[in-house]
């Protein structure tokens, strides 16, 4: 009795959700600066990253959550063409200087899908290696710069989750010094072998 | 005028140079051994700097794929325990290894002046001085230890300290709570003149020494206390 005699004025009209809703857009133009760096992400940069920076294609980087501040930096580079890359070479051409940091700041916030590992037993090899890298060889442990779990920082980039083909295609890039945006990052994978970045790749799939 | 500027310019440099080794009068003066304690640029810069432990903390981050995360090294001794070690050891091994004046090509690129500077250094060295040193580092095999603390007393331990405490103010490392394998393979290395930047004394006392001495020698500095 008493129910019916107080209807709320929320559920009387409308759900709670669609409330939220009309609040969040209520507040969305007054985020312009969020706004355009999605509008950008959808246009340039969904074909291959994706909308919500997991990039489905394996040749492609996952960059969502990855840290603003390494994001920023890339884009910086790409720009400048320290580093290089035929695809972001031409895209980048497309985004304004001024929107990089909204954009870094966009897919920085973005939720990051895990990623799946194909080869367990070759995980549990990557697994040491990052974890405790190779003495012998002078290999450091991954998780030393790039964190245990592989979530990185500004300087060192997040590994987790990322597509095996990225991985080992960065890998080889540092290794050969085509990309060289880290000195430390040349030191190391001049130091792996291709077995080992292949085990590498497959385990921070996984984290 | 141009000349007399000048002049105050090289004057203004002298005193800057100078500065170094007069200001406080360092226990360090006058030490300008080229083979073991030279006073080059970097290593006096670092030594000047006040270093901060928590910066230091921060740029230890790209050590530690190695040292280990605290500084406890490898209980295998492929990379040695830098917890506790003296700060004037730290920045003479650090820049020195920087420098090349001690041979350590896996070291080289990671303290490279591209990416630690002296600044760094000072920091890293006062964070690393403040760790803690626990007894869980590796061991010898315990089996000529009488031998080992016979060769110690009478070669090692004026410099290196009876406890293995070493000497900041000398340069001499603290070599108690350190692994096994590392006393080990430094110790073959400076008597076979092969690690460059060892104390010349070291060096003449060491060179007579067998691999059983300086195996005997290890495992005794191994079994030091750790926490006198």
């Amino acid at each position: 009795m008493i129910a019916i005699a107080s209807p709320s004025l929320f559920q009387s009209h409308l759900p709670h959700w669609a409330l939220l809703a009309l609040l969040a857009l209520s507040v969305m133009p007054h985020q312009a600066v969020a706004s355009d760096a999605r509008a950008i992400a959808t246009t340039i940069c969904a074909a291959c990253h994706g909308a919500d920076g997991n990039s489905t294609d394996p040749a492609y980087p996952k960059i969502a959550g990855m840290d603003e501040g390494y994001l920023l930096r890339q884009l910086r580079y790409f720009a400048s063409g320290k580093r290089r890359n035929e695809v972001m070479e031409t895209i980048i051409k497309d985004i304004r200087e001024a929107d990089f940091s909204s954009l870094a700041n966009y897919y920085s916030a973005q939720k990051p899908l895990p990623g799946k590992v194909n080869n367990a037993q070759l995980a549990a090899v990557g697994k040491r290696l990052y974890e405790d890298g190779n003495t012998e060889t002078g290999v450091p442990a991954c998780a030393g710069c790039h964190q245990p779990d592989g979530d990185g920082n500004a300087r060192f980039p997040r590994l987790a989750g990322q597509h095996q083909v990225y991985t080992l295609q960065q890998l080889g890039n540092y290794h050969s010094g085509r990309r060289a945006t880290d000195r430390l990052m040349v030191a190391v994978a001049q130091r792996l072998s291709a077995d080992e970045m292949k085990a590498l790749a497959e385990y921070v799939a996984g984290l | 005028m141009g000349m007399v500027k000048k002049c105050w310019a090289i004057l203004a440099l002298q005193l800057a140079c100078s500065g170094a080794y007069a200001l406080d009068a360092p226990v360090w003066v006058g030490i300008n051994d080229p083979a073991w304690n030279e006073m080059y640029p970097v290593r006096v810069q670092a030594m000047q700097a006040k270093g901060d432990a928590v910066r230091g903390e921060a740029k230890f981050v790209i050590c530690q794929g190695c040292h280990r995360s605290a500084a406890v090294g490898r209980v295998d001794g492929s990379y040695p325990r830098l917890a506790g070690q003296h700060v004037s050891v730290l920045i003479k091994q650090m820049t020195d290894v920087q420098t090349e004046r001690r041979s350590n090509p896996k070291m080289q690129p990671f303290i490279h002046l591209h990416e630690v500077l002296p600044q760094n250094v000072a920091d890293i060295a006062v964070y690393l001085h403040g760790l803690p040193v626990t007894a869980n580092h590796g061991r010898g095999p315990g089996d000529d230890l009488q031998h080992g603390q016979l060769l110690y007393m009478k070669d090692c331990a004026t410099c290196h300290g009876k406890q293995g405490e070493g000497s900041d103010e000398q340069f001499y490392p603290r070599v108690s709570g350190q692994h096994f394998n590392y006393l080990l393979r430094e110790s073959l290395i400076i008597r076979d003149g092969k690690r460059r930047n060892a104390h010349p004394d070291m060096v003449t006392v060491i060179k007579r020494y067998t691999d059983k001495d300086i195996a005997a020698v290890a495992d005794f500095m191994s079994r030091l206390p750790v926490n006198p």
